[in-house]
């Protein structure tokens, strides 16, 4: 039942309106158990079409995915219940003035008696440490402090799944770090987009997508290394006076 | 993003009688306010109701400041409304219609101001059940709100920025540089909203059938 199973899934749409289909996922089947699953790859690889799969976000063109025996598209109510997804950009998920009043919309569905609801969201943000930011304007806060109060939004209606798409993107170092260490701390499954190599090399299982294909699945350290191929291949490829160094490290 | 101004006055913790008054006396007062703006014909009542209004607002303890911030933000288009009624009806007419406005900007001031924004939802939420047995959710209707809140002063950072940059180009003076790239950035938004909606599961009817 713990698991995500994703079954010949592929994703096509339609570009400009025409008829013609343009594909974002190919044939992708697989079985994720592990706690900690990284997705890496480029810009416009299909991670995010992936990862939004998950959600029920993106429905598939073709095949199906289970998440934890609930299928994405039949049991959509379910599935956001129980997954939980953190975008890249915090701004675009926090609804409320406040880190407060943005928890406590995210327990209005299940929690409806309001005394309740602000204790619980009292809860998580001691947990989170951000009770001294909990009434602060969302725009006076850093970067790091929002993708930290996204997560615990997201994390309040306690999901079985937690879906991170590229959330260190926007976050300096030490942000970085603290994100990295409060993801560590968490019972979900994390399934979670990134181009911070050292965060994939936290997960227990990578996933490379290029292209909208699975071109490895495996063991963080392969996986890293594999992508690193892959962005050399791609420099390669390009005319000389393109080329400003090497694969970042 | 900017930080961002907005209309009317964000919560402001207190103890004072207006935060102690009902909600529903108080979204009485704001319908009432909203309502009379049609029925006032005379500007010396609405400058009375005004200066009411304003009286509430200090009240509350929510502060001049934040007062003047929330006439200010709106002081630009009520010049324009007043200026043209002004040419168009007389000064009396324009008065009131320029008092009008600021009228139901102060009183919804002070509900905003002297309400948590939870407790405002869910005043929504409960005036909006009798809607549900014409198949309408309070919920949304709560949640319609809490978008508005937000959206607004999103867009009025979102055209600061624009500026800015068309500013730093030097076309400032062109109005399609600083239309065109607030519509888009409003439009794309709108989709990040609702795709962030829909993954907390926000805006879904229940279902009844589950727990």
């Amino acid at each position: 039942m713990n698991s995500i199973h994703f079954d010949g899934v592929s994703v096509h749409v339609s570009v400009d309106g025409s008829d013609t289909a343009k594909t974002l996922l190919h044939d992708v089947s697989l079985e994720l158990t592990e706690r900690r699953i990284g997705v890496i790859g480029a810009n416009g690889s299909g991670k995010s079409t992936l990862l939004r799969l998950l959600n029920g976000l993106v429905a598939p063109s073709e095949g199906r995915i289970v998440v934890h025996g609930d299928d994405t598209v039949a049991n959509v109510r379910r599935i956001r219940r129980n997954v939980g997804f953190v975008f890249t950009d915090p701004l675009s998920q926090l609804v409320m003035p406040t880190g407060r009043e943005d928890l406590e919309l995210s327990l209005r569905r299940s929690i409806k008696n309001s005394k309740e609801r602000a204790a619980r969201a009292e809860t998580v943000l001691a947990r989170f440490g951000l009770l001294g930011l909990a009434d602060q304007s969302i725009y006076e806060l850093s970067g790091g402090e929002r993708q930290l109060l996204a997560l615990a939004a997201v994390l309040a209606v306690d999901p079985k799944v937690l879906v991170l798409d590229e959330p260190s993107t926007l976050l300096d170092l030490r942000n970085r770090e603290l994100l990295r260490r409060t993801i560590a701390g968490l019972d979900q499954q994390v399934i979670m987009s990134t181009h911070d190599l050292d965060l994939a090399m936290d997960m227990n299982r990578v996933l490379v997508v290029e292209s909208g294909r699975i071109v490895f699945d495996g063991d963080a350290e392969e996986g890293v290394a594999r992508y690193r191929m892959l962005c050399a291949a791609a420099l390669d490829e390009l005319p000389t006076s393109s080329r400003k160094g090497d694969v970042p490290r | 993003m900017r930080g961002h101004g907005f209309l009317i006055a964000n919560y402001v913790p207190g103890n004072s009688v207006i935060h102690r008054a009902p909600l529903l006396l108080k979204f009485l007062v704001v319908a009432a306010c909203g309502a009379a703006s049609f029925l006032v014909v005379d500007w010396a009542v609405s400058l009375v109701v005004f200066c009411i209004m304003c009286g509430l607002f200090l009240l509350s303890g929510a502060g001049l400041r934040r007062l003047a911030g929330a006439i200010r933000m709106v002081a630009p288009i009520v010049l324009v409304i007043g200026l043209f009624q002004w040419w168009q009806l007389g000064g009396p007419t324009a008065a009131r219609i320029v008092l009008n406005i600021l009228v139901c900007v102060v009183a919804a001031s002070v509900l905003t101001a002297t309400t948590p924004v939870q407790d405002l939802l869910d005043g929504v939420v409960s005036l909006a059940k009798p809607f549900r047995r014409f198949g309408a959710d309070p919920e949304r209707f709560a949640l319609t709100i809490a978008v508005m809140l937000r959206s607004i002063p999103f867009i009025a950072g979102a055209f600061a920025d624009v500026r800015d940059s068309a500013r730093a180009r030097g076309l400032e003076r062109n109005p399609r540089a600083l239309v065109l790239p607030v519509f888009i950035t409003t439009v794309a938004y709108a989709r990040q909203t609702g795709d962030a909606l829909a993954a907390r599961g926000l805006g879904e009817p229940e279902d009844p059938l589950e727990p």
